[in-house]
């Protein structure tokens, strides 16, 4: 903290954050890429990350991933938030369409895994409340239902129907024209 | 929180912690469901009890107009000569959508505004009615004799402060121009005068918190101000008129028109000059002849003097969601602005009064007992 000047970038290093899954992997990451999760940052805030930041309901597989994508988004969400941030580099700034259209693609290519893994990363991104990882694998799941019938999406997430006969009887009746 | 379920460390696929997970986040990922998908938001209301539950219930509905702000368009509205049609751009389809004898007017927060002509030609008695497609709930309104072609009408929700993204079951307006002054429908007719010409028959535009409607063969427009219930015209930038435009809510919700010239779309808006005097200036012009067919002139010989003079123009403009719709000699095409998109759409022949009025809105299926 005693270096001035260009010291943005020894302080963040110097910031680093020890997360620890449920199986008692330790992840050390930088508190640019922790506190994408509002959780941490209110942990952060009020100062108790000393000794790591116990995750029980995150497994390291789980939580290497969503280290992934908070690095990959950190330089991003620096660049949106502007002064506020830790970062203030204006580098970081400039947030162009280059870069937007490769966070796209790692976008993409992260959510290339299977189901049990998608719905594990929407159960963390939940709990650590990352907003744009919630959005990103909800948004997945959302697209799945696309075009599917009831009896389809009771298939691909293992949901068993417990709507009475009448019951679905009078919402076919209803919404006769999604079913044409 | 009471009893977390346990982390899982078993990472092959697990489908009964896939339902779990379902039932904790799945409203979560049910109002991420497009909004021109209402049809899918339907079938996943059959699911399940949990799942009908949250899709009919009014948290899910307004949590899904906060992630959606602009409501998608659902279709739009075809005056065809014996009535008007709704034709889908989305997967929702109306109980009823050719209706015989109506000829649309108007759209706007989540409902319809039609001249019944049948009535008109039966009992020379004028009506208009307002329907809303979804619910196909309709209500007739007789209005005071208007000169047959001298006139326009425009349907909004009259709740003030309202952000019409639920307020179609809600009380409504209806605006009725004709040449001699205009007349407002809902708390008791009110009559304005003075103001000549014809009224050209497409939709009007609401912008701000007054409706505009085109003259025919003019180079002003008409403005009622809803706030002060006052008549006045604006005039267009020189060279310009009411024929060739449609008016519009321009991308910063300022008064916008849209015409074709030379085979190139013009976006114009009203912009604030010197001596605090409102000016027009050109804010973007796209080139059709990059977006739309070379016209089939084998077909267009068939099509009448004023089609082949005129096409392309402008035919409508669904506000807030950047899609123009034109008329070409090749029919109707619908081009979206941000992603330069451009669709031919099936429909019959040009007709003189040709109409196409978007219809945007929400549709989040209402079932019935269901939501409680």
């Amino acid at each position: 903290m005693a270096s001035a000047g260009s010291g943005d970038e020894k302080a963040a290093a110097a910031a680093m954050i020890t997360l620890i899954s449920s199986d008692n992997e330790k992840f050390e990451v930088t508190e640019a890429t922790a506190t994408l999760s509002q959780t941490i940052r209110h942990m952060i805030e009020d100062g108790c990350t000393d000794g790591g930041v116990p995750l029980p309901n995150v497994t390291s597989k789980i939580l290497a991933r969503v280290i992934e994508y908070c690095k990959k988004h950190a330089t991003a969400a620096a660049g949106e938030e502007g002064s506020s941030s830790s970062f203030s580099d204006a580098a970081f700034l400039e947030v162009d369409r280059a870069f937007l259209e490769e966070l796209e693609e790692f976008d993409d290519a992260f959510l290339e895994v299977d189901r049990a893994t998608l719905f594990d990363l929407i159960l963390a991104a939940n709990y650590l409340d990352i907003k744009g990882l919630l959005n990103l694998t909800c948004q997945k799941v959302a697209d799945s239902v696309k075009g599917k019938t009831p009896e389809q999406i009771r298939e691909m997430y293992n949901i068993v129907n417990d709507l009475t006969p009448e019951e679905e009887a009078e919402i076919r009746r209803e919404t006769q024209w999604a079913f044409e | 929180m009471d009893s977390p379920p346990p982390a899982r460390r078993d990472p092959a696929m697990d489908p009964p912690a896939a339902a779990a997970l379902m039932d904790e986040l799945v409203e979560e990922v049910l109002i991420r469901v497009p909004p021109d998908d209402p049809a899918s938001l339907v079938r996943a209301a059959l699911v399940c009890k949990r799942w009908c539950r949250h899709i009919a219930g009014a948290s899910f509905r307004r949590r899904f107009r906060e992630l959606h702000p602009r409501p998608p368009m659902l279709g739009y509205l075809y005056r065809r000569r014996d009535g008007t049609d709704f034709v889908p751009t989305s997967s929702f389809r109306p109980p009823h959508a050719v209706r015989e004898g109506w000829r649309v007017l108007d759209a706007r927060h989540g409902r319809v505004l039609v001249l019944d002509a049948a009535e008109l030609y039966e009992t020379m008695e004028m009506a208009l009615i307002v329907w809303d497609p979804v619910t196909d709930d309709q209500q007739s309104l007789p209005i005071p004799q208007l000169q047959p072609f001298a006139w326009n009408a425009a349907l909004l929700c009259a709740t003030v402060g309202c952000d019409h993204l639920d307020c179609r079951g809600g009380p409504f307006l209806v605006i009725a121009v004709t040449t001699t002054g205009g007349t407002e429908f809902g708390g008791g007719p009110r009559h304005h005068n003075g103001c000549d010409g014809i009224v050209r028959r497409v939709h009007g535009a609401l912008v701000g918190n007054a409706i505009y409607f085109n003259y025919e063969m003019s180079t002003k427009i008409l403005e009622y101000d809803l706030g002060r219930q006052e008549l006045s015209t604006i005039n267009l930038p020189s060279a310009f008129h009411g024929w060739q435009i449609v008016l519009m809510e321009a991308d910063d919700g300022v008064l916008g028109f849209a015409t074709v010239q030379d085979s190139k779309l013009c976006l114009w808006a009203r912009e604030a000059g010197v001596d605090r005097n409102v000016g027009w200036a050109q804010r973007r012009v796209i080139e059709l002849d990059k977006l739309l067919p070379v016209p089939d002139y084998n077909r267009s010989a068939s099509l009448d003097a004023y089609t082949i003079a005129s096409a392309p123009f402008v035919v409508a403009v669904a506000d807030g969601i950047d899609v123009i719709f034109l008329w070409t000699d090749d029919g109707l095409f619908s081009i979206h602005l941000k992603s330069s998109r451009v669709e031919k759409k099936k429909i019959g022949e040009f007709i003189s009064d040709l109409g196409v009025v978007p219809y945007m809105s929400f549709c989040t299926p209402a079932l019935g007992r269901l939501d409680r």
